[in-house]
């Protein structure tokens, strides 16, 4: 049978792969507020495809998390087809793939010397194993690379680390869910570099054609609005950086030996109808095995459906063109094949139950086994709650962090303990005027895909207060200096003033003019804990107002310690 | 890589990294000397079609014609600062601020830029006032509703200042860049100057801390004013906002009045809205400070007000 038209396999799989990485840019492109108080939705959309990520989330939350339920889908799917999403979906394999293809002349160089290594204990010559990768031997299949011998499968360990942890209430999925890593690089660093080097490129360009025409095309459909600021984005970029790094040691390092999202897929993948045909290798030939990205394929044990991400390249690889997938039975699959067992011996699973129990055992010690009184600043996004289950629900994909329009949501260090790495928390005057929680958004419990920042509307918002304003009377300019201001009252959004005015006196100033000092002092009852009071502060330096946790005790600075405290 | 290669691409690297490094437009500007006003018209309009009562407020003034001229590069500087709807008082009122440009653009502007440096979030408060929408729904790529660059605020000298020396303005708004400067405020509370009216409104083209300029507010304004002194200030006293000003965000604190006041003597447009509030020209820091200074006249008495 001849075919008029044969569009290869892997130009299907690329076409879907390049759809995923589109839908991944595009909805990070639409996670900013865009004239309207409610998002389209969808934005968290990868984060709800991702298993691992709902798995960690509910167990550490120990409630069901409905949202989701696409990530079900994902697993039926999987449980079918096998391991597609690594090798058809998953936009940071496919950058990977991306990163590869770039970077293939230093590629080869690192493979060469992987094969170099791994050949030298089998005995093979120098020049034998050099032909293993220097020669295609298909003009248009990237080139694969055995698996490193000896590397244990570290991504089972990461992923029973992280489900243990998850268990014990550590957040370990955030650290190293390939979303989070993504999203967070991209958030912190890619997207303000993106922001500032067209601005940079564009007045390097100068006025012309190019500004009045590119650019705002380039403002309106692919920058972000404005370069934002995050603390962490350097360590957020290392770790990006070093997941594309791995690329130079093996093609699709990544997914192979650390991704436990993709050791999820893979352990879904065992029982999946979806099988090539022939298991094997042909002895013969063995081209599958060498064009493999996945090291799947192997002489001996044949085609490990764990690892296998139906890339497809050796269906278009296969000189006899027998290689293909097709729907098996499981009761007609040869039984050797069947059988062959999971990457992971009894040591790994040890491993990562200890590991997985022991991090959050370090954390404890940190803090000799105390929980960690929370710090009064660490202000956590609207209607949080309690910082203990906050943190369990949260899985520090920096979502929260992307869609905020005023840059107030921060991640975290270690203010809050190892566990609170990544998390968010609102810094207000961060950047001065602009950084404080919006009286009327909502945007962050829009896009978390947990509901750690749960969905709230604007008048619940209000009800659930971030913090409280306390002055330093030591500092504010009518209480310390009898100069007026009174900005933070401008500031205040809420319909009733939370500041009020507590003393109003006339003073003659140096130049002989009457001046009106109005002293200012918190209502608390009526504040939100915004932190515009705080932002706008004219003062240079700390705020003479500052943001408390709600339940944080009064820093006692509403007093003049030059006037002998508290009248 | 050699040597002699190393030391190119070093050479070749540095020379793009040093041109390419940003510059500053650093410059200062001497403001201009106060220009005497010869006669302090007033007009003032009721009504409650608004976008009619601009044109309706402007014919004792001779029309928009007499500021705009063709290709004029013209300056809609509305109040939008807050995110707050348009019946919240809080922002001059979409209507009001739509029937300008229109009237700007029959003028024969060349091009009319509406921005304000917001104190909410700059997208929301834009979206929320209206007056992103009702600019956009004119229709003509002449009339914007544009987001400030931060990189255009440029630092003034200001001659003949009391109180505040230098400041940051946005460049679009100043002489060199703006042949007409329309000044839009609403009328409405503020705790610090009592009210915020035409004087005040220059916050939305200031730079830096503007907190700064509260420590003296009334003679920094005046100063301010000195820079860049509206050509035209319409003040929109459609609704006013009584109390928990400048914010707002209580129904119960705004009044409507329908009335738009238009002079090209700020200090005098001041005066008058002063008193819809049932206060006094001289409680106004700020009015009393720029009519010291011959910014314009607060002495009711010597106002010619025209009912249009």
């Amino acid at each position: 049978m001849r075919r008029v038209l044969w569009i290869p396999w892997r130009w299907w799989r690329r076409a879907a792969q390049l759809a995923g990485l589109i839908a991944i840019v595009w909805l990070f492109r639409r996670t900013e507020f865009s004239n309207a108080d409610i998002l389209p939705g969808g934005e968290n959309l990868f984060f709800r495809l991702d298993p691992l990520v709902g798995a960690a989330a509910m167990l550490a939350g120990r409630q069901f998390i409905a949202a989701f339920w696409p990530a079900l889908v994902v697993v039926g799917l999987t449980l079918v087809l096998g391991r597609f999403f690594c090798g058809w979906v998953c936009p940071l394999g496919t950058l990977l793939d991306v990163a590869h293809r770039l970077a293939r002349p230093l590629a080869r160089q690192t493979n060469r010397w992987v094969a170099l290594r791994a050949n030298r204990k089998s005995g093979t010559s120098l020049s034998e194993a050099k032909g293993v990768v220097s020669q295609p031997t298909t003009p248009f299949v990237p080139q694969g690379v055995p698996p490193i011998q000896g590397m244990p499968p570290l991504r089972y360990v990461l992923l029973i680390a992280v489900l243990v942890a998850a268990v014990f209430g550590f957040p370990l999925v955030g650290l190293v869910d390939p979303f989070a890593l993504l999203i967070r690089g991209m958030t912190f660093w890619g997207d303000p570099m993106f922001y500032r080097g067209s601005v940079a490129s564009f007045r390097w360009v100068g006025e012309g054609w190019a500004t009045e025409t590119v650019q705002p095309f380039a403002k309106k459909h692919l920058l972000p609005f404005r370069a934002m600021v995050f603390q962490l984005a350097g360590v957020s970029a290392a770790l990006l950086a070093a997941v594309f790094a791995l690329e130079l040691v093996a093609r699709r390092f990544w997914c192979r030996y650390l991704c436990p999202a993709g050791a999820m897929f893979g352990l879904l993948a065992r029982p999946a109808l979806m099988k090539r045909v022939p298991a094997g290798v042909c002895k013969s030939c063995g081209q599958c095995a060498t064009t493999c990205r996945m090291g799947a394929l192997s002489a001996d044990a044949g085609l490990s459906s764990e690892a296998c991400t139906l890339c497809m390249d050796c269906v278009d690889a296969c000189p006899k063109r027998i290689a293909r997938f097709r729907f098996t039975l499981p009761t007609k699959r040869p039984v050797k094949h069947a059988a062959r067992p999971v990457d992971l011996g009894r040591r790994g699973v040890l491993t990562g139950i200890a590991a997985g129990a022991a991090i959050p055992g370090v954390a404890l010690a940190a803090r000799l086994g105390q929980p960690l009184p929370v710090p009064p600043y660490l202000l956590r996004p609207p209607g949080a709650g309690e910082d203990r289950d906050f943190l369990n629900l949260c899985i520090r994909c920096g979502e929260c962090m992307k869609v905020c329009p005023t840059n107030v949501v921060q991640p975290l260090v270690f203010e809050a303990g190892l566990e609170g790495l990544f998390s968010p928390h609102l810094i207000p005057r961060l950047i001065f005027q602009q950084s404080y929680c919006e009286y009327a958004c909502t945007l962050c419990g829009q896009v978390c895909p947990t509901g750690a920042i749960p969905l709230l509307t604007e008048e619940a918002k209000h009800e659930q207060p971030t913090g409280k304003a306390y002055f330093d009377h030591n500092r504010c300019l009518p209480w310390a200096e009898k100069t007026p201001c009174i900005r933070c009252e401008e500031m205040c959004p809420t319909a009733e003033k939370a500041i009020k005015i507590l003393n109003t006196f006339t003073i003659t100033d140096a130049e002989g003019y009457e001046v009106e000092i109005m002293q200012p002092v918190v209502d608390r009852e009526l504040c939100v804990g915004c932190g515009m009071c705080e932002s706008n502060c004219t003062i240079e330096g700390v705020s003479a107002i500052r943001v408390q946790r709600p339940d944080a005790p009064d820093p006692g600075t509403e007093f003049l310690l030059k006037q002998g405290g508290p009248k | 890589m050699d040597r002699r290669q190393f030391i190119e691409h070093v050479a070749a690297w540095s020379a793009g990294a040093c041109l390419a490094t940003p510059f500053f437009d650093v410059r200062s500007i001497l403001a201009a000397e106060v220009k005497p006003k010869g006669d302090s018209l007033l007009a003032v309009a009721k009504g409650k079609d608004y976008a009619a009562l601009v044109g309706r407020v402007m014919q004792p003034l001779g029309g928009m014609g007499q500021f705009v001229k063709q290709d004029a590069r013209v300056v809609v500087k509305p109040n939008m600062g807050w995110e707050r709807t348009p019946e919240q008082a809080a922002n001059t009122h979409p209507d009001v601020v739509k029937g300008i440009v229109q009237q700007c653009l029959d003028a024969g502007a060349k091009r009319v830029l509406v921005f304000d440096r917001t104190c909410n979030d700059v997208r929301r408060s834009y979206a929320k006032s209206g007056i992103q929408a009702a600019v956009e729904s004119i229709g003509d790529s002449r009339a914007q509703c544009v987001f400030q660059d931060e990189s255009r605020f440029v630092p003034v000298d200001i001659a003949n200042a009391k109180s505040i020396k230098k400041f940051e303005f946005y460049q679009d708004a100043l002489e060199s860049d703006c042949d007409c400067y329309i000044n839009v405020p609403i009328a409405k509370h503020h705790r610090l100057t009592k009210l915020t009216l035409g004087l005040k409104n220059i916050m939305g083209i200031l730079g830096g801390n503007r907190g700064e300029i509260h420590k003296d507010i009334g003679r920094r304004l005046a100063d301010l004013n000195l820079v860049v002194y509206p050509k035209l200030t319409i003040i929109d006293a459609t609704r006013i906002l009584l109390r928990n000003g400048p914010t707002g965000g209580n129904l119960e604190d705004v009044k409507v009045l329908d009335t738009l006041l238009a002079s090209t003597d700020t200090v005098a447009a001041d005066a008058y809205a002063t008193t819809l509030f049932g206060m006094k020209p001289e409680e106004i820091s700020s009015t009393v400070a720029a009519a010291e200074i011959g910014l314009g006249v607060m002495d009711l008495t010597k106002i010619k007000t025209v009912e249009a």
